[in-house]
This record gives C-alpha cells, structure tokens and sequence, in this order.
C-alpha cells in the first residue's frame, strides 16, 4: 500500500513538472542568438517547439522575436535567456499571428509586445481559439498559457530599442501580415515565416502570389545571415530561391488541376520536382496546402 | 471430382478473400442493417478504391474519392461513415452515373468510412478506409449561415464538364450552408436531393444527400452519357429548388 502512494505520488509530481523544452541558444553574431525548432508538426512529444525564435541582447536590454508555442516554452526561453546574459528582456516582437509565434508571450510579464495592426488585432480577437486548440494538440504543455495582447502597434521603419535601432519590413503572403525585421548592426535578417529553409511551407493563410511578392523582396537585401520562420539559419540566397519556386509550382499545379477538372488527389498523384519533394515535412505540408488552397478556388 | 475441388478452393479464397471487416467499429453492423436490411454483402476493397487525407486537417472539409468503375453495370452506391453523428453521406441512382464520386465531407472525429456499391446480381460490395482526424466537424454551425450575404448567395453555383475519351466528368459546386441542426439554435438545412438531367430531360441519376456532407459542397460525377447540356436539379430541406446548368 505504502508503495502504492509512493507511486501515485511520484506520478504527481513528475506530471505536475514542466514539459522540458531542452532549448538551446544558437549564436549568430556577437550579441545575437536563435533558437531553432523542430521541423515537424505539433505533438505532445515536441511540447509545440516547432518554430525559431530569436534574441538580440543590446546595451541595456534584450529584444525578443517571437516566443514559441506555450507558456512554458515562454518561460525557458527566458531562462536560457538569463544563462547569457543579467540584463531584462524588455522588448518582444510578434512577428505574426500563427500560435508557434506568439503564446510564449504571457512568460515575461514586464516586457512590452510590440506587433503590426493586423497581428495585434488577430491575437486579440482569436487568440482563445488558438490556445483552444492546441490544448486539444499539446495537451498539459500548454498549462498556464494565457493571451498577453500587444501592447505597442508598429507603423514606421525604424525603432530604437533603447539605442539599438532596428528595420522593419510590413510584409504579407504568408499570412495577412508577416513582420521582417532587418539588423544594421550584424546585417542578419529576421525573414519571419516568409522564409522557410528546406522545410516545406505551411500555406494555411497563404496568398501565393503575394508570398513570392515579397520574397523576391527580400531578396534584394544583402544581408549576411538569415533567420527563417521554419528550418535553420543560413547564409546565401538559395532558400529564398527555393521557395519562390515552391510556391510558384503549388500555383500552377493548382491551376492545372483546375483547367482539367482533377480532384486533390488526382492533383496529389501529379509529378513533383526533386528539390522540392526533398523539403522536410513535405508529404504533410503539401497535402495540406493542395487541399486547403483547393477549397479557397 | 477436381472441378468440385476447384470450386471448393475457390469458395474458401473467396471467403477468405472477403469474410472480415478490414476496418472493424462497434457500429458497423448496425448502420449496414439500417441501409441494406438482410441483403447480400462482402467487404472488397479490391474492386472499390477510396480515398481520403493521410490526415484531415480541416474537419469541416475533408476530400473524398470513390472509384468503383472496376464494377460493372453497377446499380447503385452508399457512402457513409460509422462514427459522425450522422453517418450517411451520399446515395446514388447509378442509371446513367459510373460508380464514381468525389465531394467533401465533415467528421466528427476518426472514423472508418464505406462505400456499397451494389451490382447487377443484386450482391453488395462493400469498400472501406480509414479516415484520421481530431474531428469536431459536426457540432460546428455552419460558417456561411452567419454570413449576412447568405440570402443572395444561397444556391449559387457552376458546373464545369471535362471530356475524357468517352466519359464526362461533371464538377459542380453549389454556395448553401448544409446545416446539420446539432448545433443549438440552428436549424437543420441542407441540400437533400440532387438530379442529374440532360437538356433532353432525359434523367442521368437521383441522388440523395445528407448533412453530413460540407458547406458549400462540391460534387463530381462521371457519365458515358453525352449531351450538349447537363442540368443539375438541387432541392433543400426548406423546399428551394436550384437548377445548374453546364451550358454558358
Ligand atoms: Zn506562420
């Protein structure tokens, strides 16, 4: 019996430990990092870690891109946080409104959420919805997960973050309205998840011809490291290029199968270029998007 | 004596080709009654191939495709799905259809879908295949309901015809809510009958539709029949009548 307790007990408490995210900061420049996430869809196994985030420690503060995907995703991020450095995290960016992005947000109670109009707007409206339902997905991962709304709207260019100016880009295609953020200092770009790298890209609110709109954008900036939304930091052009033509192909495969009266899966069996099956997480992703863009025509 | 051999090796294959339920549910026999009674069946999923999502995202709008062209003179095909709270989907005449459909669907949660297809000796054919999903489809309320446009919307749609060697393709998509009425408040309201006429009125099928199927449905059929116009005669459960026709 006394066993028994001892069991149940032990169960307790194991149960009632945080999911252990095991985050790890990537140092991109001298003050900067990223944390990557896995590229795979949310499961109770991954705790929602599916997105990057990034952090910039500046003279008096530390300037956060996005916070993952739960409360206390938001929590070890600030942990690890505070392993690099003693200073605050002051300043966070919500650089859209997916629920991989922005539900961190409640871990840091002091900071100011600074998001464009539309994100700010989304977040608060279906926010709940979100945490609804990944609660169904995640399950106890997501406890003590709460909307913190935007505080501060961004409309211009530039700011200065406590003396550490940064760019911004009001992009869209992705969703309605994604956020890159470009850093004159370490000449990195935040490309939001207008950039995926080798990952296939998640369509769910996607105009396509807007998505490649802004992607040969961005891809005019010389920057020396880039930070995608999804898939690892890298250096070069080449996954800007990749998923222009990613998206190039999903519309005309779309509007073949339109022209010819083909059902999804008939649009699902056609040819696929090498390179781009080769995404990672392409098999889910693009079921996904030829059925959810196939609804939308 | 070896050709009773052969016919006793044949039966027992056959049996055994056929005798269980690929994909068992509690639910089952008790739909298969409800629609058949005591007729003849056997599971065969060589013959009727379904499709479905390897993993339905969008409870609300799941894809289907069922091909049982591999039947021949077909009279008939069921579709339901053993765990939606309103498990039929769709019933058609095959007159003049090919035992093939496509449309979307909502589930409530996983659940095996079926396809009957009876053919001309009277035998029914069943074919069977999973369908993954966190569901919640059902007890959602149809989203164009609270769409204020919704009266001078309703029952606006096309039909495309797509020629291939001697079959029609007719794809058709229709804008109605397909309210299943589960949802308190909201009245049951959907689309329950469809009829594919050619401008002759020569009639292709009768189709019966359930509410299980989503909003704004969009339904493809085949035909070998060839006409200049296909019309497609819809009627609601409110009693409106909305008539699509392929011609520009
Ligand atoms: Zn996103």
């Amino acid at each position: 019996m006394r066993v028994f307790i001892l069991i149940i007990a032990f169960i307790a408490v194991t149960s009632a430990k945080d999911f252990d995210y095991n985050l790890k900061a990537i140092q991109l420049a001298k003050n900067s990092y990223y944390i990557y996430g896995k590229e795979e869809y949310f499961s109770i196994q991954n705790g929602g870690d599916i997105a990057n985030v990034s952090f910039i420690e500046t003279n008096k503060s530390v300037i956060l891109i996005d916070t993952g995907s739960s409360f206390a995703y938001g929590n070890q991020v600030k942990r690890l946080i505070e392993e690099k450095t003693k200073k605050p995290v002051k300043h966070i960016i919500n650089t859209h409104h997916h629920s991989d992005h922005f539900l961190g947000n409640n871990a840091f109670k002091n900071a100011t959420i600074y998001s464009d109009k539309f994100t700010a707007k989304e977040i608060k409206k279906n926010g709940e919805l979100y945490i609804k339902n990944l609660v169904a997905l995640l399950g106890e991962t997501m406890k003590g997960t709460k909307i913190k709304n935007v505080d501060i709207i961004l409309q211009n260019d530039n700011k200065d973050f406590d003396g550490y100016k940064l760019h911004f880009f009001y992009l869209k295609g992705h969703t309605k309205s994604d956020l890159v953020i470009y850093d004159k200092n370490t000449n990195i770009l935040y490309a939001s998840d207008l950039v995926f790298n080798n990952r296939a890209l998640a369509t769910i609110d996607a105009n396509l011809k807007e998505w490649v709109n802004s992607l040969n954008l961005l891809k005019k900036i010389d920057y020396d490291i880039c930070v995608p939304g999804h898939g690892k930091a890298f250096k070069d052009k080449t996954p800007l290029d990749l998923d222009i033509k990613y998206l190039n192909f999903l519309k005309t495969t779309l509007e073949y199968g339109n022209k010819n009266g083909l059902n999804v899966f008939e649009i699902l069996d056609l040819k696929v270029p090498k390179e781009i099956k080769n995404f990672s997480m392409f098999e889910e992703e693009y079921e996904r998007s030829i059925i959810n863009l196939s609804n939308k025509q | 004596m070896l050709r009773v051999l052969l016919l006793i090796i044949f039966l027992f294959a056959s049996i055994n080709l056929y005798a269980k339920n690929p994909i068992s549910s509690p639910n089952f026999d008790d739909i298969r009654k409800e629609i058949i009674a005591d007729e003849k069946y056997v599971f065969d999923d060589k013959n009727i191939l379904i499709k479905v999502p390897k993993f339905a995202d969008n409870p609300l709008q799941v894809p289907i495709f069922v091909d049982a062209k591999k039947i021949k003179n077909a009279k008939r095909l069921i579709l339901f799905a053993d765990f939606n709270p309103i498990t039929k989907i769709i019933d058609m005449d095959l007159e003049k259809l090919l035992p093939i459909v496509s449309l979307n669907i909502k589930v409530a949660q996983e659940t095996p879908i079926r396809a009957l297809v009876l053919d001309k000796n009277g035998l029914w054919h069943i074919g069977s295949e999973n369908i993954k999903s966190f569901g919640g489809g059902c007890s959602v309320g149809s989203l164009s309901s609270l769409n204020e446009e919704l009266k001078k919307l309703l029952g606006k749609g096309k039909i495309s015809v797509y020629k291939n060697n001697t079959t029609f393709k007719i794809k058709s998509s229709i804008f109605h809510p397909m309210e299943t009425g589960l949802v308190f408040g909201n009245e049951e309201f959907y689309i329950n009958k469809i009829r594919i006429k050619t401008d002759k009125n020569i009639v292709l099928s009768t189709i019966k539709t359930y509410s299980s199927i989503s909003e704004n449905p969009r339904f493809t059929f085949e035909t070998k029949e060839e006409t200049k116009n296909f019309i497609l005669e819809l009627h609601d459960t409110s009693g409106n009548e909305f008539l699509l026709s392929s011609k520009k």
